[in-house]
């Protein structure tokens, strides 16, 4: 979104509040959590929208769907988190400040905003992200001790402590979750405030606190509604980026492949615009796949704006990732070939790209066939005569020959009445009198007529 | 010492003469013509760069000069024909050796997209040449062009009318193709170096005319054409005389003797 103006997400329960706001609303002194009534009264031009849950969720999944590509183990924290998993994977990735350098990177590429932590357990990395984003916990001796400071309506984030159970905890002085964690257990239980113990042990880690893992959808599929429609293609490409990058991080998680992806483009009152994104060889780069997309794009006529992206995948091939060499990729000359191809393809065409083949059959012009480019050659049988290396499509009658000189042949070139292209042609090298060498026939059914069709480059 | 003394003591690449070829840093493609390789910088074809090759018609053996080239093992990288102005002849280009897999033939819509897919197969560095057919071509797209090639390491041959010779250009080497009684004359217009005295006449294999067999007992005579044979004077000397027909060979092609 170029310019967002002052926006505030709103929700209406228990009461009409203020979920979310824009930083340009939160300039105006809109703030999350402020009544709606109150938001109004500082910014009477504030732009509302409703929340949608649904959305949320579908952003959360999609969201968890990327992180697949930093670990297996990813689970949903509704509303508005997700927990990974990372021991196992510190070591691919450089250890915990390295993995959250680069997430901290990528995750604006999304669209999102973040705030990050990690501790030994879930809980504490929720709390620690919520008010000390950034804080990454190593597994140490006594590391619960960096929570003892954090405020006690933690609690009630991510625990089952109930508001009224934070309300009693609040009478009583509890300012600190140190200061919950020297309650009496059981004078709490007697309160029904138990909870507020069974919340600080799943965050020290002293009781298990089991998480289900997110399982990636089998097929990806990701829409993106745009802000505004748009007219162009650059636009477009910037906003296909993040489906693309989505896209890269699903094959990623599931150590897979694509040759071919399907870009929809939906317009307001128009069917909609498919681009097939095939590539010549599978691969998960999301630059590869955008610069595709962008071929596609610039030979494409936009019948209409376009209101929203829909990019989905074909079935994935499974393709182990790459072990990086000391010594440079052997493969990139290849994959520089293939990529070439896929540009080429995309943007000509794919008739307009081609290799020629031999064809055993004695006409001439039934002796070739266009194929993909880099079909092996079947070892043709050698020809009787001559051949020349360029060929006319469509035989050229010659007035006369009389400027032509006959240097060989003739070669007989007859019969075809099987499929209906019967030839009966003798067939002679000529040169002409500036030298240049012409392979011409002579047609002899019906008789008469000389003819070029080829000239030996 | 002398000014003469002076530079034959420089060492070899730092000053250039202009009686002599330039000694470019790294040797180029063997053209398979040892005539050519005499006479060009670096011995053979240059390997980044745009080469002009001027011709008029076709059929002067304007491809059998690059068939060697064409012929050597390389990685998998492809031949790119953009824009060839005829049908290149598979089962012709196979008998003379052409590796037809990483052949990769484009036929762009128009000028802008020739220029581009050449551009675009220069610097993807997935080409290991480009030949290229370009009716016309302002210096700029030239000079582009050279840029391109130069970057990528990859050579360009360009086909351009020979008309093409009387605009400057900036490739760095420019050849004049012509045909001479079967052999294909070379003037190069442009090198990195002195000026050519007089073509170069190679002579290009795999071209009919050229291939002699024992003499044969029967000469071939011009069959019953609507001309008189006395106005097609056939020179038996460089006259080639087809194979006797196999009857293994396809149905219904045999040569048929005088």
């Amino acid at each position: 979104m170029d310019d967002p103006g002052a926006l505030a997400v709103v929700g209406h329960l228990p009461r009409a509040h203020v979920v979310a706001a824009s930083p340009r609303a939160r300039a105006l002194g809109v703030e999350p959590g402020s009544s709606l009534a109150g938001a109004l009264a500082v910014a009477p031009d504030l732009q509302l929208r409703d929340r949608d849950p649904a959305l949320e969720t579908a952003t959360l999944e999609e969201f968890a769907t990327w992180a697949g590509q930093f670990t297996p183990c990813v689970s949903l924290d509704p509303p508005d988190a997700i927990v990974l998993e990372v021991s196992a994977s510190l070591r691919l990735f450089d250890g915990a400040d390295a993995l959250a350098q680069r997430l901290q990177q990528a995750i604006p590429e999304l669209g999102l905003h973040s705030a990050l932590a990690a501790a030994p357990t879930p809980l504490a990395a929720r709390w620690l992200a919520r008010t000390r984003p950034g804080t990454l916990i190593q597994p140490a001796t006594a590391w619960t001790q960096a929570l003892d400071a954090l405020p006690a309506t933690l609690l009630a984030d991510g625990g089952t402590v109930t508001p009224a159970t934070l309300e009693l905890l609040h009478g009583i002085g509890v300012r600190r979750l140190a200061d919950a964690a020297r309650l009496p257990r059981d004078g709490l239980a007697r309160r029904q405030a138990g909870t507020v113990a069974d919340t600080l042990a799943r965050a020290d880690g002293e009781t298990p606190d089991p998480r289900r893992w997110f399982v990636p959808p089998e097929r990806f599929e990701s829409r993106l509604v745009l802000p505004a429609s748009i007219a162009h293609t650059e636009p477009l490409l910037f906003a296909a980026r993040r489906l693309f990058s989505g896209l890269a991080a699903w094959l990623a998680a599931r150590h897979a492949a694509l040759d071919r992806c399907c870009l929809v483009l939906e317009h307001d009152d128009q069917p909609e615009t498919r681009l097939e994104i095939v590539t010549g060889r599978p691969g998960r780069d999301e630059g590869r796949l955008a610069m595709l997309a962008r071929e596609h794009l610039a030979a494409l006529p936009l019948p209409a704006p376009v209101e929203a992206l829909r990019l989905s995948s074909g079935v994935p091939i499974a393709l182990p990732g790459s072990t990086p060499d000391l010594f440079g990729d052997p493969d990139s000359a290849r994959d520089s070939a293939a990529l070439l191809l896929d540009r080429l393809r995309a943007r000509l065409g794919p008739d307009a790209v081609h290799t020629v083949l031999p064809v055993a059959e004695h006409r001439p012009e039934r002796a070739w066939r266009a194929a993909a480019p880099g079909t092996a050659a079947i070892r043709a049988a050698d020809t009787p005569g001559p051949r020349p290396l360029w060929l006319i499509d469509e035989p050229r009658a010659l007035d006369s020959i009389r400027a032509l000189t006959l240097l060989a042949g003739p070669e007989r070139i007859e019969s075809g009445w099987w499929d209906g292209a019967d030839v009966r042609r003798d067939y002679y090298v000529a040169r002409t009198p500036d030298a240049a060498l012409w392979w011409v026939f002579e047609r002899l059914d019906p008789p008469g007529g000389w003819y070029l069709h080829g000239y030996f480059g | 010492m002398s000014a003469s003394a002076t530079l034959a003591a420089l060492p070899p690449g730092l000053v250039w003469q202009a009686d002599r070829l330039a000694r470019p840093g790294e040797a180029g493609l063997p053209t398979g013509f040892a005539a050519l390789d005499a006479q060009l910088p670096g011995g053979g074809w240059p390997r980044g760069a745009l080469i002009e090759l001027l011709a008029d018609s076709p059929g002067i053996g304007e491809l059998g000069l690059l068939l060697p080239v064409m012929r050597t093992l390389a990685a998998e990288r492809w031949i790119a024909w953009i824009a060839p102005p005829h049908l290149p002849y598979a089962p012709a280009l196979a008998a003379a050796g052409v590796p037809l897999e990483q052949l990769l033939l484009l036929d762009p819509a128009n000028h802008a997209e020739s220029l581009w897919t050449i551009r675009q197969a220069l610097a993807s560095g997935g080409c290991r040449l480009v030949l290229a057919w370009l009716a016309r071509a302002d210096t700029a797209a030239l000079r582009r062009l050279q840029l391109a090639a130069e970057e990528s390491g990859t050579p360009l041959f360009l086909f351009r009318p020979a008309a093409a010779a009387l605009q400057s250009s900036p490739a760095s080497l420019r050849l004049r193709l012509a045909a001479e009684d079967g052999a294909l004359a070379i003037d190069i217009l442009k090198r990195r170096g002195p000026a050519l005295v007089a073509p170069i006449r190679l002579s290009v294999p795999d071209r009919p005319g050229r291939r002699r067999r024992p003499p044969a007992a029967n000469p071939p005579t011009l069959p019953n054409s609507p001309k008189p044979p006395d106005t097609l004077p056939l020179p038996t000397s460089d006259a080639l005389v087809c194979a006797d027909p196999a009857r293994s060979a396809a149905a219904g092609v045999h040569a048929r003797r005088g």
